[in-house]
């Protein structure tokens, strides 16, 4: 697998012969592709078409962020894993409004599963008052089992995630990182610009991970496809996003690594992530993505983004009728 | 999945291959699911194909076939298979028996051989009427196991250790 490439700085995104260029005010900087999967863009960088057909024909993908870091979109170069009968069989899945609520169901379960276990880290540590919240959590997990419909399940995702955000006070400490709700477009407040970045993070990475399967992210089931943005990655980064970003939102915030002074407002209101701050959380990110587990069926270790593409996998052979889908379940 | 496919899958040398290895991959592979791309063994083919034999011709392609060597010697055509290891020897001879077949019934006599160039070791093959019995007897298997629904069940093997499929079959 190749790297992730993080370009903070303004300048130039070039194609030299066969490799990537990066000229700004620091100078140059060589980057081999054939190593390179994929590029987040945070500085104000100028490429050329020529760069753009440079990254298709090896396969590296580019995401844009805008100033204040939110996420703008994606150069997807073109399919290299093209498989006819599995975009048909992902088609069929998400036209049939029972195989498409099973599907939509796991995630949903999935996500609150993995909820549950990012509280349960804490409330082995002595934080007692997040039981309740988990008590709660294992409610809607049986009340998504049993919803008929996608927008009624949609609503109780909602409803698990905004119970689920009221125990990240009680992990943090609130004080200047106090969530009190969660607020997007644009974020009210610290703890939500940090959770919004993270999340847009996870998002990417899981598109990155997708490109290399044969399904197409633009076919979503819980999130409803409308084929002018990838839907499935959302799909699968809510298994991700307890795991992931949730818990590293947490560890940051108790070990101090981030603060307060790493934020600002934005113009038009909102606060956000500041390019101070961002080196820090994207350094931290790119580290748990390559921290590993033990596959228990693999039986060796993999890392955390590997674990995306596998589940991006298993999404596959559910839908070939090769073996039904089980969400990722952290173990501990 | 219901068979939607009005196309008969393309018998070419991968397909034949992957039938003495395993007949999930035989299945996924008609199918268009390819092997993960970044695959360190994969990619280690990849550049022993592109590094090896540079003087002889490289990539014909015959019919559903691709065959890496072609050349004349002494009146007879030979074709040329490069592995990377003979671990699996086997799968390579019936592979290689495939495409002289092939040729055969295009009424080209041709021999053929193995080359295992990380080894310095080559093997001949030569087109029996046993081994063409065999042949025809695969492509029916083959054609059958393309036609499943489903994939055959993912089995452990002494191939799936370094198989390129195995984060999907065991994710």
């Amino acid at each position: 697998m190749g790297k992730t490439l993080y370009v903070l700085s303004s300048g130039e995104l070039k194609r030299k012969e066969n490799t990537i260029i990066i000229e700004g005010l620091e100078g140059r900087k060589f980057i081999p592709v054939e190593t390179t999967d994929e590029m987040l863009i945070f500085g104000e960088v100028d490429l050329n078409k020529r760069f753009l057909e440079f990254c298709t024909a090896n396969k590296v993908m580019l995401h844009f962020f805008n100033h204040y870091g939110y996420y703008q979109g994606t150069f997807y170069p073109r399919e290299h894993m093209n498989s006819g009968a599995v975009i048909l069989a992902q088609a069929k899945h998400c036209l049939d409004d029972c195989r498409r609520l099973l599907i939509a169901k796991k995630f949903v379960t999935g996500a609150i599963e993995n909820m549950k276990k990012a509280l349960q880290y804490y409330s082995r540590r002595g934080n007692i008052e997040l039981d309740s919240i988990i008590e709660k959590l294992t409610v809607f997990s049986n009340y998504a089992k049993e919803q008929i419909g996608i927008s009624e399940l949609m609503g109780i995702e909602g409803n698990a995630r905004d119970c689920y955000y009221t125990a990240f006070d009680l992990i943090t400490g609130g004080g200047s990182f106090s969530m009190k709700k969660r607020s997007r477009r644009p974020p009210q407040n610290r703890i939500n610009a940090l959770i919004s970045f993270l999340n847009s993070m996870c998002y990417v990475t899981t598109l990155a991970q997708i490109y290399k399967t044969h399904i197409d992210p633009r076919i979503g089931f819980l999130h409803e496809t409308n084929f002018r943005r990838f839907s499935l990655n959302l799909d699968i980064a809510e298994i991700f996003k307890p795991i992931i970003v949730d818990r590293l939102i947490f560890s940051l915030l108790n070990k101090k690594e981030i603060q307060a002074k790493h934020f600002g407002a934005q113009s038009g209101g909102g606060i956000f992530l500041s390019e101070k701050g961002r080196p820090i959380v994207l350094k931290a990110w790119e580290e748990r993505l390559n921290s590993t587990i033990e596959h228990p069926r693999l039986k060796r270790n993999v890392s955390y983004r590997s674990l995306i593409r596998m589940e991006a996998y298993k999404i596959e052979k559910h839908i070939l009728h090769d073996e039904e889908y089980q969400p990722f379940a952290m173990r501990w | 999945m219901t068979a939607s496919f009005s196309e008969s899958p393309r018998l070419g040398g991968t397909l034949v291959w992957y039938f003495t290895i395993c007949k999930r991959e035989v299945w996924l592979m008609a199918r268009g699911v390819e092997p993960d791309r970044d695959d360190e063994f994969l990619a280690l083919g990849r550049l022993i194909d592109k590094t090896t034999y540079n003087r002889d011709r490289h990539c014909i392609d015959f019919g559903n076939s691709k065959f890496d060597i072609m050349r004349e010697e002494k009146g007879t055509l030979v074709v040329g298979e490069i592995k990377k290891s003979s671990r699996s020897i086997d799968a390579a001879r019936l592979q290689l028996a495939h495409y002289l077949y092939e040729l055969q019934k295009n009424g080209v006599e041709a021999r053929g051989e193995l080359l295992f160039p990380k080894e310095k070791k080559r093997e001949e093959v030569l087109l029996s009427e046993e081994l063409k019995t065999h042949l025809d007897q695969v492509y029916q298997e083959i054609i059958a196991i393309t036609s499943l629904e489903s994939p055959p069940c993912a089995k452990k093997c002494k191939y799936c250790r370094n198989c390129a499929y195995n984060e999907l079959c065991w994710s």
